[in-house]
């Protein structure tokens, strides 16, 4: 994202929140900017396409009545970025059809990499060999745009590109290999310091400690604590999966549940 | 076979204590002098009455009235008002409930799914050619399963149940249903109650059945130029991402003439235009100079009500809740718990000459019911948990859909509602593919 950001220029329009009608038609912005994860652009860039569309006819009243839903969720985030959106709802009313075209334009993914619905790989090579790192960042920066500015599917154009394609040692070298590395450095020196603690407590040393039934159990609550819980919001996110894997069971044993007090009466 | 002809039905003596030696519980063998110990009716059949004629309660109908008991069957709207439904149903349902096939509009034999970066996979390679997903009108079903419950000599009632008067002590008081009928109002006394009236259920509020979540599914037929409508011949398409969905998904399932496009939420019903707007925005060049023929919306609920059976009133079908997660799927699960509701009772009440009691219905119905399809139904909900959450966990679902193995274990089980026989190391396989995708989807979409 961040990368994304510095490379890219900064949009033209001076960041307010204004809604006023925009005396010329909004600007096309290149269209590998990302946009920022505001799902409010989503439902705005709908809106002002529907807006566009011909032979339907009913979304016009739909519309209107949408945008004062959504003019109130995007008053809270002060984004710049947020504009061009903003005064695309203002001329929603009065732009109509002539709108349809340019939104159009702007709304396809383009890249020089990406041809034929997926990425093509002789473009990222980097010593005669495809660099991977790369072709996952551009990847992740097409669904991250992707999600702020959602395509029409079309048979002529189809997607190909699928996760598969990259080799699977490409993604353990770089997002299984240090995460590896940092979890057996915290379970190994977890490890150091209490049979240091057991020993200096009880002094039963390492091989001893091996075989004690009480000392293994605490290696292996350890090592699924290091496991499971790598960030501190963890320890709230295990509670609640649990809950949640159960719920759906709770609700088809309700109607049992009533048969132990009081059945038959209302 | 529609009706197993019951083998009590045959039994038309109607003697004070029939002497039966019968293997009542399992656990403890006991031989009991009579089949049951539930009131011998004086005279009379017991009377049940069915409130709703969609699937479910055409179906618990239809095994009622087979069965010997003497049923009425409430519908407020005429035969002819469309339901808002996908109107898909899976080839099992045709074969156990002996639908015609001169009933259904299209046979469609291919399914694409496509994923929020618009990865598109062909679902429908390992069919085989007489299978297909058999998508109706649900006028022409109900109506259909309607007739066929009348005919079997269910008396149909064409009025609107107001109110469902529970008896509040003795046991054998009886249910007393409050209806309008021709600007007039009526009461009818029953033995048994059937609530099959849908997600808004009347019944439910009556016996005090609990409230369940509902998703809202919104839909628009359009009409399509026809070189438009020879794409959708047999192919039904379903959308997954967040801007047609946050918790669903969205769909284009071809109808008779014209196709039906809309999606549905849980969570976020307020938004329901929105997504709509999402999903003709996605399907754009494919609907481009279609005509929007209607517009409707419908309750889908989400989970079973606290309470399923209370007294002697059964929830069935969309009024118990009986819809899978994932695929919101309600069609035949509403036919079939029609039925084993209507099965039960009339083998609880040895073909309508005795009165059953709540245990009878627990027994015969819930109990058979939650044994057979519990399963099903937590399966469901969890590949709802984790390939519905987030867009990342939609492109693994894409991806994993596109492997052969997990199309015909996914059609096979969809079609005739069992558990397809795997290959265990495919299985294997497919475990592994599974957290494969989710990991390298999840990273990408960071």
């Amino acid at each position: 994202m961040s990368i994304s950001m510095a490379l890219f220029s900064p949009l033209t329009h001076p960041p307010s929140l204004s809604r006023s009608i925009p005396p010329q038609p909004h600007p096309i912005l290149k269209p590998h900017l990302s946009l920022g994860p505001l799902k409010a652009s989503v439902f705005l860039l709908s809106t002002a396409r529907a807006s566009g569309d011909n032979g339907a006819g009913t979304s016009a009243s739909g519309a209107t009545a949408l945008e004062s839903d959504v003019d109130q969720k995007i008053s809270k985030p002060p984004k710049p970025v947020v504009q061009k959106d903003e005064s695309s709802a203002g001329a929603n009313g009065s732009l109509g059809a002539t709108e349809a075209g340019e939104v159009e334009v702007v709304s396809k993914f383009e890249d020089t990499r990406w041809i034929g619905g997926t990425w093509d790989l002789k473009k990222f090579e980097k010593d005669g060999k495809p660099d991977w790192d790369a072709v996952i960042d551009a990847e992740a920066r097409r669904r991250k745009w992707l999600q702020d500015n959602p395509e029409s599917s079309s048979n002529d154009d189809p997607i190909i590109f699928d996760t598969s394609i990259i080799p699977w040692w490409a993604w353990i070298k770089r997002f299984h290999l240090p995460e590896a590395e940092l979890l057996n450095g915290r379970a190994a020196m977890i490890g150091f310091f209490m049979t240091y603690l057991v020993d200096s407590l009880t002094g039963v040393g390492l091989v001893d400690q091996m075989n004690n039934f009480f000392c293994k159990t605490l290696l292996f609550i350890s090592v699924v604590g290091v496991l499971l819980i790598r960030k501190n919001e963890d320890l709230e996110n295990l509670k609640k999966l649990l809950e949640e894997t159960t719920f759906y069971d709770k609700q088809w044993q309700a109607t049992w549940q009533d048969e132990a007090p009081g059945s038959s009466k209302n | 076979m529609a009706t197993v002809p019951h083998p009590l039905h045959t039994t038309t003596f109607k003697l004070p204590l029939p002497i039966r030696t019968e293997i009542s519980h399992p656990q403890t063998l006991r031989f009991k002098a009579s089949l049951s110990t539930n009131a011998p009716l004086p005279g009379r059949k017991l009377r049940a009455a069915v409130i709703g004629a969609g699937p479910a309660g055409s179906s618990a109908a239809e095994a009622l009235a087979s069965g010997g008991v003497e049923t009425f069957l409430f519908e407020r709207s005429p035969p002819t008002v469309a339901k808002p439904c996908g109107g898909a149903i899976p080839l099992c349902m045709l074969h156990e409930f002996d639908i015609p096939s001169h009933l259904i509009d299209r046979q469609v034999t291919q399914m694409r799914i496509i994923s929020p970066s618009n990865l598109a996979v062909d679902f429908g390679k390992t069919l085989r050619p007489n299978e297909f997903i058999a998508m109706l009108r649900r006028e022409v079903l109900d109506s259909f399963l309607r007739s066929r419950a009348e005919s079997l000599g269910a008396n149909l009632v064409s009025g609107l149940v107001t109110d469902i008067e529970v008896p509040n002590t003795s046991s054998t008081a009886p249910y007393v249903v409050h209806y309008t009928a021709n600007n007039s109002r009526h009461a009818l006394s029953v033995d048994v109650v059937i609530g099959a009236d849908g997600a808004n259920s009347r019944v439910a509020k009556s016996i005090k059945a609990g409230d369940y979540a509902c998703a809202i599914a919104f839909q628009e037929r359009i009409k399509l130029p026809d070189e438009k409508m020879a794409y959708y011949k047999n192919m039904a398409e379903m959308y997954v991402g967040n801007d047609v969905s946050p918790d669903f998904y969205a769909w284009v399932f071809p109808k008779c003439d014209h196709v039906a496009v809309g999606t549905g939420t849980v969570r976020a019903k307020q938004y329901i235009k929105a997504y709509q707007r999402g999903i003709r925005e996605r399907v754009k060049p494919k609907i481009a100079g279609g005509k929007v023929i209607k517009v409707e919306a419908h309750p889908i609920p989400e989970h079973p009500r606290p309470i399923r059976v209370r007294g002697r009133v059964a929830l069935v079908g969309d009024a118990a809740g009986y819809v899978t997660k994932c695929s919101g799927e309600g069609i035949y699960f509403a036919a079939k718990s029609g039925r084993m509701c209507g099965e039960g009772i009339v083998k609880a009440s040895e073909g309508g000459d005795r009165m059953i009691e709540e245990e009878d219905l627990k027994r015969e119905y819930l109990k058979a019911w939650d044994a057979k399809y519990i399963s099903t139904f937590r399966f469901m909900d969890l590949l709802q948990r984790v390939f519905y959450g987030s867009n990342a966990a939609r492109e693994a679902l894409v991806e994993l859909c596109g492997d052969e193995y997990v199309q015909r274990m996914t059609f096979e089980s969809y079609l005739y509602k069992r558990l397809a026989e795997g290959d265990g190391w495919e299985d294997v396989k497919m475990v592994c593919n599974t957290i494969g995708s989710l990991a390298r989807c999840n990273i990408v979409g960071r």
